[in-house]
């Protein structure tokens, strides 16, 4: 069995703080100086990073801020702001020793109460505040140790607190009474603070020279690691239009951009001053059916509807070829990663579909496919889900709204719609756990009638969270995942692959769930 | 003439009002949540939750509608969701985006429009009349969309000669601000020149053909003392009335060409705001906007009040 | 001689008007194409065909395909249909509600104030953020799209009709009329209204042309009909990103709306020349 999370990051801890000089040459920038431009798909609404979910806020202020503890490059679990945790054990205490000469963007030192502090108003405003849920309590026995004592076991919980979706993330002291998304002026520890942020235009950064990389590293990793400011500006520009985009790294103006098309991609691969980056796995396409409304509430119906479809087809029209086909919830390079239910996956296969339809005595009742024209893979990969629908006797239709009125409707109407289409980016990054937990109460991804979740479903979670083995919980998620593809309580059609983009002076940048501002240098 | 302007800007309150109760209703009617729109696309609904309650959306409507009034009276117009900045900041930095490629576009309007229409008028039915009204005809005919577009593809990408879009203040880099406006000005002054040339040429045809011109010739006047003091002053009058078109054309012009050219101007903004359901935003916006609007249009009036001596006696 | 009947002499200038015939003939191929489009284009426009996508323009397929492989000529053509639609419902939408506010606010002293009031709120809206909401509100679908348009240009429509009514009113057989007892709406629909038309009818046309390039605008943006309705601009837009690899997505559509307007621009021209009140004399 692949170690879980938790184990791993458990031998990570245990190597890295006992394994003392024998290290190679930690991470030096090959060059000093300039700015950066990074194009940014969408607006920020702010940098306050304890109040937002929103990827384009994390993308500039997961430069700016660190916290306790967050994810390396496979997302395991690592120490950021502390040099050493220690559980107790049993089970409900976990100590954290704080790294020394940490200092915040105003020339302050950080110590636990800083800390402490950060933990009250993540407490207060945090949009993920249930994190929290099953802790009773937190305090600072000194200026450099931080504790916090659990209410009840709860074996998933450093997976949590490292989860970078709404990271807790670690300000002064003095800004634990500001209100959720007033936080204008974001004062962290990272290796970048914040220069100007114009609403709608562009943020700047600049180096923060007193940063303290972690040495407990080499390299930078995910989002923690050894890092290195070797910029001395970086300029995050909002760009939403892809042409835009694309015609600015052309020209050299842009020397970053966050998304590509596609398309754009062949014509870019023969300019030598640009180089293309693609970064699998970006999220999870997925449609959810609701199986409170007719005729989806038929387990035949829907498995006549996943019988049919040819997820190669979908997939090639949702991310105009820059795909991988992907069975379940996980991708093959996370240690969480199952195969389990894999034959119900791209069956296309026209005369099991009709036989079930046959079998459910399908009348032709219309079968709604409400998707959203905001974001084109979700826009096609319902577009051609409908002709494969239609070509085996399904009266498909499509409800195309935009993207608030998608997700309201998917939330708030039990009626009206039958399959929701949207995409799974940051839940299935962060692991098993975080991504099943769109199949559960409350506000279970496939409407459950009368909000009863599958009761096996349900069991298969609980166990997922409860399991005091790695083993255990992992053999959970498998049964779990095998249960929703078979019941067809989601349909995932495949991993989509993000295309991102650098000049070719660019160096040292690797795509990844934020655009890494540190490590990065520039060259003639 | 001051009597005009106190009735012109009392008359311009209840409108105000209208407009801003019709917004707020307009705006709430659009289904969609803006904490979905803020949250992004991989919240879980426990984040989209807790994002409404930290913005007062979970509340009864007619609370937020009389808090909104309560605040505006103060001359506070709250803060925009999606932004997270408050509104009359954001309008603030945005407007004069707007107004400096307005003016680009105005200058090359009056500029382009009024000389090919006085000339087609001078020179009727001769091959500059032909030419001009066929260039006007064009510049009415082409969506300003499709001409930015083809200008982006020519003169961006293939030609290099200028960006493809974002902005440069005017204040800090003059020759930054004229590469990153020209080619959104001319999109939306091309439409522009050509209906003021073709109003410009009609109206100054309709001028020349009066009894004045025909005496003031006859005196022996030298054609050009005839064209531009009885002529063109004349003129004006009826084409100051479509100075205020043009500027409401501008504004709503701007809102595709900031889009396609991401210039972070008003129209843009508004765009956005309406889509993503930012309340505060589109509310405080849209009063700011269509206030600005009524009192370009009272300047015309006041304009053409000063111009036109008959109309002043004229009611309302 | 009663005013409004369309008198032979109208009718021979107009038939002189050489732009004016060029606007009919523009137009009239655009509504031809429109009206035969089941017949002209029998491919369905909404079948994807991802084999074939990103054709350019041959033998096989006339105007090529798009990113799924759908027929572009299909899809122009039908969308030259829906752009007739939308035109033509705004424009009656507009004639009968705008002459109808018009006409009251103008013969009307005192209703002329309110209607003026709220219409001129209503113009006070830059059209397109006007449209954009409406069209929010209601519904992307193009009845709503419609409704949208009519909502946002009766205001200037009911602005013209206003104005010619009031000067209208104070003719001396509108006078002598009243005089002689004749009632309020025999005024208006025997005297008016019919002297009103001529700048209702030019405006009308324009019109026709505003709410062709305004829909195309709104899909543009995004926010008019809903894809995969195949609305000119529509087309554009999901056209867009492909532009420098599939150029003729967004020339071809662009190029139909650029005739389309410019025939209707040449024909109300014509009309506006023709139909200039100030060369008749009607009583």
């Amino acid at each position: 069995m692949r170690p879980g999370l938790a184990a791993t990051f458990g031998a990570l801890a245990t190597i890295l703080t006992a394994a003392g000089a024998a290290r190679a040459e930690p991470f030096k920038c090959p060059h000093i100086g300039g700015d950066l431009v990074f194009a940014q798909e969408a607006n920020i609404n702010t940098l306050d990073q304890m109040t937002s979910s929103t990827i384009s806020t994390r993308n500039i202020a997961m430069n700016i801020y660190e916290a306790l503890m967050t994810r390396d490059e496979n997302n395991h679990p690592i120490l950021e702001l502390a040099e050493a945790m220690t559980e107790a054990p049993d089970h409900l205490t976990y100590t954290f020793k704080l790294r020394q000469g940490i200092k915040f963007h105003n020339g302050k030192p950080m110590t636990s109460a800083d800390v402490v502090a950060s933990f009250d108003r993540y407490a207060k405003v945090g949009n993920q505040r249930s994190t929290l849920d099953n802790v009773a309590s937190w305090d600072a026995p000194d200026a450099s140790t931080f504790v916090i004592h659990m209410k009840k076991v709860q074996p998933t919980f450093i997976e949590a607190l490292s989860s970078f979706s709404v990271p807790i993330v670690i300000i002064p002291a003095e800004n634990r009474d500001v209100p959720a998304q007033q936080l204008t002026n974001p004062i962290g520890t990272g290796p970048f603070q914040l220069v100007e942020s114009v609403p709608g235009s562009f943020v700047k950064l600049k180096r923060y020279d007193d940063y303290k990389p972690n040495t407990t590293f080499q390299e930078r990793t995910g989002f923690g690691g050894y890092k290195q400011a070797c910029l001395d500006t970086v300029t995050f520009r909002i760009v939403t239009e892809p042409g835009a985009r694309v015609a600015g790294l052309k020209t050299g103006e842009l020397q970053a951009v966050e998304d590509i098309p596609a398309k754009s991609a062949t014509d870019l691969k023969t300019d030598k001053n640009v180089v293309i980056l693609p970064l699998k796995n970006w999220w999870i396409q997925i449609a959810n059916p609701n199986t409170s409304a007719p005729p989806t509430d038929n387990p035949l119906i829907r498995k006549a509807i996943q019988a049919a479809l040819d997820m190669d087809e979908v997939m090639d029209a949702a991310s105009d070829g820059n795909y991988q086909l992907n069975v379940g919830f996980q991708y093959p390079n996370q240690p969480d990663y199952t195969d389990a239910g894999k034959e119900t996956y791209n069956q296309h296969n026209a005369a099991v579909a009709k036989k079930y339809l046959t079998e459910a005595n399908y009348q032709g009742e219309p079968v709604v496919l409400l998707t959203n024209k905001d974001y084109p893979s979700m826009y096609n990969s319902a577009l051609v889900m409908q002709q494969q629908l239609q070509a085996v006797g399904i009266n498909a239709q499509m409800k195309v709204v935009d993207w608030p009125t998608s997700v309201q409707m998917w939330l708030n109407s039990p009626q009206g719609w039958n399959f929701h289409f949207t995409g799974w980016g940051t839940q299935p990054a962060l692991g098993a756990l975080a991504t099943m937990q769109f199949l559960v109460e409350p506000n279970a991804s496939y409407k459950p009638k009368d909000g009863k979740d599958d009761p096996d479903v349900l069991a298969a979670w609980n166990d997922m969270n409860t399991q005091l083995t790695e083993q255990g919980r992992q053999e959970a998620f498998a049964r779990m995942q095998k249960l929703v593809l078979e019941r067809v309580y989601a349909i995932p059609f495949g991993s989509y692959t993000k295309l991102q983009a650098v000049r070719s002076n660019v160096n040292g940048f690797v795509p990844f769930r934020i655009p890494r501002m540190a490590n990065v240098w520039l060259t003639h | 003439m001051a009597g005009i302007l106190m009735r012109r800007l009392t008359g311009a309150l209840p409108i105000l009002l209208i407009v801003s109760l019709l917004t707020f209703g307009l705006i709430h009617m659009i289904p969609g949540d803006p904490a979905v729109a803020i949250a992004g696309m991989s919240a879980t609904p426990e984040q989209i939750a807790n994002i409404r309650h930290n913005l007062g959306l979970d509340e009864p409507l007619l609370t937020q509608l009389v808090r909104w009034y309560a605040n505006l009276l103060q001359g506070e117009l709250g803060t925009s969701l999606l932004l997270g900045q408050p509104v009359l900041h954001v309008v603030a930095v945005r407007l004069p985006v707007t107004l400096a490629l307005s003016a680009y576009a105005l200058v090359l309007t009056l500029l382009i429009g009024l000389i090919s229409g006085i000339l087609a008028a001078l020179r009727q039915n001769t091959w500059i009349d032909q030419v001009a009204m066929v260039f006007a005809m064009l510049g009415i005919s082409l969506p300003n969309f499709y001409l930015g577009l083809l200008m982006i593809i020519l003169f961006a990408v293939d030609l290099r000669w200028l960006p493809t879009g974002g902005y440069v203040p005017l204040t800090s880099d003059p020759l930054g601000w004229l590469a990153t406006s020209t080619m959104p000005a001319i999109s939306l002054a091309l439409l522009l020149a050509g209906l003021l040339a073709r109003i410009t040429r009609s109206t100054m045809l309709e001028v020349l053909r009066q009894d004045y011109i025909r005496t003031a010739r006859a005196k022996g006047l030298p054609e050009r003392r005839v064209v531009l003091k009885h002529a063109l002053a004349n003129a004006m009058i009826p084409i100051t009335t479509v100075v205020g078109i043009i500027v409401s054309l501008l504004l709503s012009g701007s809102v595709v060409t900031e889009t396609l050219f991401s210039i972070p101007g008003i129209g843009q903004l508004l765009t956005q705001a309406v889509l993503n359901r930012d309340y505060p935003m589109v509310q405080g916006g849209l009063l700011m906007t269509t206030a600005l609007l009524v009192l370009v249009n009272i300047g015309v009036d006041v304009c053409y009040a000063l111009l036109d001596p008959r109309v002043r006696y004229e009611r309302g | 001689m009663s005013g409004g009947s369309v008198s032979n002499p109208t009718l021979r200038r107009l038939l002189h008007h050489r732009l004016f015939m060029l606007g009919c003939v523009l137009f009239g191929i655009v509504l031809v194409v429109a009206a035969l489009a089941p017949v002209i284009a029998p491919v369905d426009p909404n079948k994807l065909a991802m084999r074939f996508k990103f054709r350019p323009p041959s033998q096989e397929f006339i105007f090529g395909t798009d990113n799924f492989g759908r027929s572009l000529w299909s899809r122009v053509i039908w969308g030259a249909q829906l752009s007739m639609i939308i035109g033509a419902s705004v424009v009656v939408i507009n004639a009968i509600a705008g002459t109808a506010i018009g006409a009251a606010a103008g013969y009307f002293a005192r209703l002329d104030n309110m209607l003026m009031r709220v219409n001129d709120a209503l113009m006070a809206f830059p059209a397109v953020l006007l449209a954009i909401a409406v069209t929010a509100v209601l519904g992307p679908s193009v009845n709503d799209v419609i409704i949208a348009l009519a909502i946002v240009y009766t205001p200037r429509t009911a602005r013209i009709v206003r104005s010619s009514v009031i000067v209208l009113r104070e003719m001396e057989y509108v006078q002598a009329a009243r005089a002689a007892g004749a009632g309020h709406w025999r005024i208006l629909r025997r005297h008016i209204l019919p002297n009103a038309m001529a700048p209702l009818i030019v405006q009308l046309s324009f019109l026709f042309a505003y709410a062709v390039l305004t829909e195309a605008t709104l899909s543009f943006l995004g926010v008019g009909a809903v894809p995969p309705t195949p609305t000119w601009g529509n087309i554009m837009a999901e056209g867009r990103q492909y532009m420098t690899d599939a150029p003729w997505i967004i020339t071809i559509p662009g190029a139909a709306l650029m005739i389309t307007v410019l025939g209707l621009n040449l024909l109300g021209d014509g009309l506006r020349d023709v139909l200039d009140p100030r060369l008749r004399v009607q009583q």
